[in-house]
């Protein structure tokens, strides 16, 4: 009787599945920043209307998107960690990348800032004076330790000031995303280093709950360009390929561009567009990309964004 | 009511502590009655997913448990440990293992099964089957040995014999559902790694409230909660219902009335 209830409510349920089939699905292998911020389901009505399709994402860490992308598991990655990007790319996993858009990280810690990096001359010396603090028990530090982009950042940055924080009882590795890592932090009044999108979001949603601000800005070590990158459609021929060019396409149009200009939230501008302005943030050139995705976009009657029109 | 305060886009008001829990409630009632559709299709995935989990790792697991508790043979007592350890399989492990096997360049790749409602069902039997073993265990073993005499020295044949015990157990396999089905219902670690929470195809009730817990949407992923509990609230209440109804016992029927057996 009950083997019946179920078993009719599961037949009854599967049939009301309001999925829709017919439209084309892709799969975004993606950092939690880009989700957390709100970012994908921003663009995802654009995009789905279209191409006539459905847009989803995996709510991963950059280290966890390589790796899921690397086997197969995802139609396109869109990631921040320039190294393992690099790497992707070098090993065959992917045939194209560009850097399709960036924001800043930002210190964040307790107001009273008992390290002071308030005035700190750069993000290396914040980091050196928080350790210090840490030492002598005035203060805490909370990584991501997930090994995301974030993540590979902050250690970055500790190896430049020549120190390894861990297993230090100052420093403590959430392992989760940037959002419940901000949390963490808010609750220890800990610093944490922060995609600057995740932490506008999250102020925006929880207010003066968290008991957080930006001690340490600016520094151009904090650059956090987003890379959008195709897989190999040769090595992994069971992914869709065909809509992951499609999104590609849409991101570096001018229409996708100026949606992710146009993103706010709680009226802060969140990232900016930076297809074809490599060099202009000071980044490596990315000249040969750019080339190739103009003359993708014209072939397929798209307009690339004014800027790069020129070239 | 509160609508304005459960808007939080504004930025203008913050909720803390109770506050949350009761606006969650609030939000709740809204949206079930409201029936917005993302939410409709996130609870409905979560019953058809854990009711289908259910459905066939009771289907697998109550005849396997009856086999075991109803047989004696060489190292029962290791099966029987080896399934009670199962009982308390983590979710997150069971997920990594079907990830690793269903992985397009995994052994079972070929399926296509990643990322589908297909393998959170696979998924939750897994961690369903165990469970509806063990209970059923449990449950046939402690009934009274007599009733297996009495039926057997009625003339009652192997199948009819293991009929008898298994009816008489009932309570216990209906248990054995409701165990199963609260586990399944409520995990998260499995679905989220085996069905990635895509939006509008693998997002269940829990892997929805992960990530609104996540993005700091503490109402809504309260409200979620709410929602899965009443469900949970809701089956319990039918099952319990059915067990109370067949409390009466056989056993006790053939003690206290006359010999009404018919074979």
């Amino acid at each position: 009787m009950v083997v019946a209830a179920i078993l009719t409510a599961s037949i009854v349920f599967s049939t009301t599945n309001p999925t829709s089939t017919t439209r084309s699905r892709l799969v975004i292998a993606t950092t939690t920043s880009t989700v957390d911020s709100g970012l994908l389901d921003y663009l995802k009505p654009y995009f789905d209307k279209r191409f006539d399709a459905d847009m989803t994402w995996l709510y991963l860490g950059t280290g966890q998107a390589i790796a899921v992308a690397s086997r197969g598991d995802a139609d396109i990655l869109l990631v921040h960690d320039r190294e393992k990007e690099d790497a992707f790319l070098a090993s065959g996993n992917g045939t194209h990348r560009a850097t399709v858009m960036y924001n800043d990280f930002v210190i964040i810690g307790p107001a009273n800032d008992p390290a002071n990096i308030r005035g700190a001359g750069g993000a290396v010396e914040a980091f050196k004076r928080i350790a210090e603090a840490g030492r002598s028990g005035k203060t805490l530090f909370v990584s991501r330790g997930d090994n995301s982009g974030t993540h590979a950042l902050e250690m970055k940055i500790w190896s430049a000031a020549g120190l390894d924080p861990r297993e230090r009882g100052w420093y403590m590795e959430a392992g989760q995303g940037m959002s419940s890592t901000i949390r963490i932090s808010s609750e220890k009044q800990a610093y944490t280093l922060s995609d600057r999108g995740t932490w506008v979001k999250l102020k925006s949603a929880l207010g003066e709950a968290l008991r957080l601000q930006i001690l340490f800005e600016g520094d151009k070590t904090l650059l956090n360009p987003y890379g959008l990158i195709l897989l190999n459609p040769v090595k992994y021929p069971k992914i869709n390929s065909e809509l992951a060019e499609k999104f590609f396409l849409f991101m570096v149009s001018k229409e996708g561009q100026r949606l992710i200009e146009s993103y706010r939230v709680a009226g802060e501008q969140i990232f900016f567009p930076a297809f074809g302005k490599a060099e202009d943030i000071g980044l490596p050139s990315e000249e040969e990309e750019v080339r190739y995705w103009i003359k993708r976009l014209s072939e397929n009657g798209l307009e690339p964004p004014p800027w790069v029109k020129q070239r | 009511m509160g609508k304005a305060e459960v808007e939080k886009k504004g930025g203008a008001n913050h909720l803390a502590g109770w506050e949350e829990v009761f606006y969650g409630l609030v939000k709740a009632v809204e949206l079930i009655f409201s029936g917005d559709p993302d939410v409709v299709q996130i609870t409905i995935l979560s019953l058809r997913v854990s009711g289908l989990a259910t459905l066939i790792g009771g289907a697998l697991g109550i005849p396997l448990g009856a086999l075991v508790a109803l047989r004696t043979f060489r190292g029962k007592t290791l099966v029987v440990s080896v399934i009670n350890t199962l009982m308390g399989l983590p979710p997150v492990l069971v997920g990594l293992v079907y990830y690793i096997l269903l992985s397009s360049t995994g052994p079972l790749g070929f399926l296509r099964l990643l990322y589908t409602p297909e393998a959170m069902i696979l998924a939750q039997l897994t961690m369903v089957l165990p469970i509806a073993a063990g209970v059923t265990i449990s449950s046939v073993s402690t009934i009274d040995p007599k009733l297996r005499e009495v039926a057997v020295s009625l003339g009652a044949n192997p199948l009819q014999e293991t009929a008898i015990l298994l009816w008489e157990a009932r309570v216990g396999l209906l248990t054995a559902l409701v165990v199963g089905f609260g586990a399944a219902i409520s995990e998260v670690g499995a679905i989220m790694i085996v069905g990635g929470n895509l939006l509008g195809y693998t997002r269940a009730l829990t892997t929805a409230i992960v990530l609104l817990t996540n993005q700091g949407e503490f109402v809504e992923a309260i409200a979620l909660g709410i929602i899965l509990l009443t469900l949970a609230f809701l089956v319990n209440a039918i099952l319990t219902l059915l067990q109370m109804r067949s409390r009466s016992s056989l056993f006790a029927q053939i003690y206290t009335r006359e010999p009404r057996l018919k074979w």
